[in-house]
């Protein structure tokens, strides 16, 4: 069965360098949160305490922030600057248009039985919608984690009550984006019916017709009708290349889920005043 | 004899002017403390203009939301702030001050009520020769641990209030909707996405089982 090309490898890489990074940061992040309780102190004394755990969180911020700027350098480099404004508004953008709004409404009166599915195009709106949420997530804890990066030169620059507003948004916003990306980040691509048990587009870069024909009918036609179809064919993934992404992938899903519970189950035990 | 008078003005003039003269040229090339390079033990942002000043920190926080002291106790001023409490000595901090009792210092960095609060015996806040006054409080007490401190970053409040209550709009307005900005946010995401994938994982097995999925789908 043929598959349709749908990310560059750049695109894979710069998504499993988000995987790897997220994840770690989550780690980290949670054990230096949680660090009055046993699981938080287990987790920190992974990396050999909280001083270090701490450290490695603010590297590893460093590294997903350098890799933040890179992947604006990227996209800055393949948009069409002469095509403007129609190169980022044609069907292939990650921006939101109109479309994308019908769409939205269009999904969920299917969702309820009252409409036929919405045509998609190549990105669906909850695709475009998580793509963005990256962007406003770590501006706000890029931005806040760098206040508290190191909060005595940061203090220099402003007020030093500042850091209490950042230590909150910070935590909040990092609470987010875990919880969304290990709940509906992974059922919408993993778990629902159509994709379960794992859909490895994200790692392979392909996707097979039929499910695409599925999930993006507008965009299949498109490439058809254009005549470009047969030039986004690939052969399909080998075997143990599949299991490999399987395997990956669901330790990074099993990963997620661990940290979600226990961070649920050990909530009670924090002193944190709301 | 105007004549010598006038030439004795005239000396003495000379003879100032010849004291004067290489003291100022001396003064002219001093440079004035604000544009000193830091000496090392202060930095750059310590004595530049424009920078953090703690004498204007109270008019600038109410400017940008930050926290206001509230109200200030006459114990605050005092050298013992604890003078005359009965049964003082018998008590620990937290069976007055409950309030107090958790904060990022003590529940993460595991510091005792009197690493920080540590006069003997404890001075109010702003009792003139108190270690934890914000004239000293970053170079006596943040300097401890904080290596570098200022007196901007003294301003963090160790003893936050609770972000989402309702007093805390007064006492510390940036804070308080800051957060509340996020709380939203965060609650405003799993309030649209939770329902709608349950109800589209839903939807989806409907199809999967072809109950009512083929004249919709």
């Amino acid at each position: 069965m043929a598959n349709i090309k749908r990310f560059t490898t750049i695109q894979r890489l710069s998504h499993f360098v988000l995987i790897l990074t997220f994840m770690l940061l989550s780690v980290t992040g949670l054990a230096w949160m949680y660090i009055e309780t046993g699981w938080g102190q287990g987790l920190a004394n992974i990396f050999g305490g909280y001083i270090a755990v701490l450290e490695v969180h603010r590297i590893t911020g460093l590294i997903l922030l350098i890799g933040f700027v890179l992947h604006i350098g990227y996209m800055l480099y393949i948009i069409n600057w002469r095509g403007l404004p129609k190169s980022i508004l044609g069907p292939d953008s990650l921006v939101f248009q109109k479309k994308d709004w019908l769409d939205f409404v269009q999904h969920l009166r299917w969702i309820v039985g009252l409409s036929k599915e919405p045509r998609f195009e190549r990105w669906s709106w909850w695709e475009k919608f998580d793509y963005w949420a990256v962007w406003w997530g770590l501006l706000i804890v890029g931005v806040t984690g760098l206040m508290l990066y190191n909060p005595v030169l940061s203090s220099d620059y402003m007020p030093g009550w500042l850091l209490n507003i950042a230590v909150w948004v910070h935590r909040i916003e990092a609470l987010l984006a875990m919880a969304h990306i290990f709940t509906i980040h992974f059922f919408v691509e993993h778990f629902r019916p159509r994709c379960f048990p794992f859909s490895a587009t994200m790692f392979e870069g392909s996707k097979d017709i039929e499910h695409l024909r599925q999930e993006h009918p507008a965009w299949v036609e498109r490439m058809e009708r254009e005549g470009r179809l047969s030039d986004v064919l690939v052969p399909a993934v080998p075997v143990p290349l599949r299991i490999l992404h399987f395997v990956t992938g669901y330790a990074l899903i099993t990963l997620g889920v661990f940290l979600v519970v226990y961070a649920i189950i050990n909530v009670t035990y924090l002193t944190l005043a709301f | 004899m105007h004549l010598r008078r006038n030439s004795r003005y005239l000396l003495t003039l000379l003879l100032c002017l010849g004291i004067l003269m290489p003291a100022a040229v001396s003064a002219a090339d001093e440079e004035h403390p604000y544009e000193a390079t830091s000496s090392g033990y202060f930095r750059d942002q310590d004595t530049l203009p424009g920078g953090y000043s703690l004498y204007r920190q109270d008019e600038a926080g109410r400017l940008w939301g930050g926290p206001s002291g509230g109200d200030i106790k006459r114990a605050s001023f005092q050298a013992d702030a604890h003078e005359g409490l009965d049964g003082y000595g018998r008590r620990s901090c937290v069976s007055c001050h409950e309030t107090e009792r958790y904060s990022l210092h003590t529940s993460r960095g595991n510091t005792s009520c009197v690493q920080c609060h540590r006069d003997k015996p404890i001075a109010g806040l702003y009792h003139y020769y108190s270690a934890m006054n914000p004239i000293r409080r970053h170079a006596y007490i943040c300097a401890k641990c904080h290596e570098g401190s200022t007196a901007s970053f003294a301003t963090y409040v160790v003893h936050e209030p609770r972000p989402l209550v309702g007093s805390t709009a007064d006492s510390f307005p940036l804070f308080y909707y800051a957060v509340w900005f996020m709380v939203i946010l965060a609650v405003g995401v799993f309030a649209v996405f939770l329902p709608y994938v349950t109800l589209w994982g839903v939807r989806e097995l409907i199809e999967m089982f072809g109950k009512g999925g083929g004249h919709n789908g």
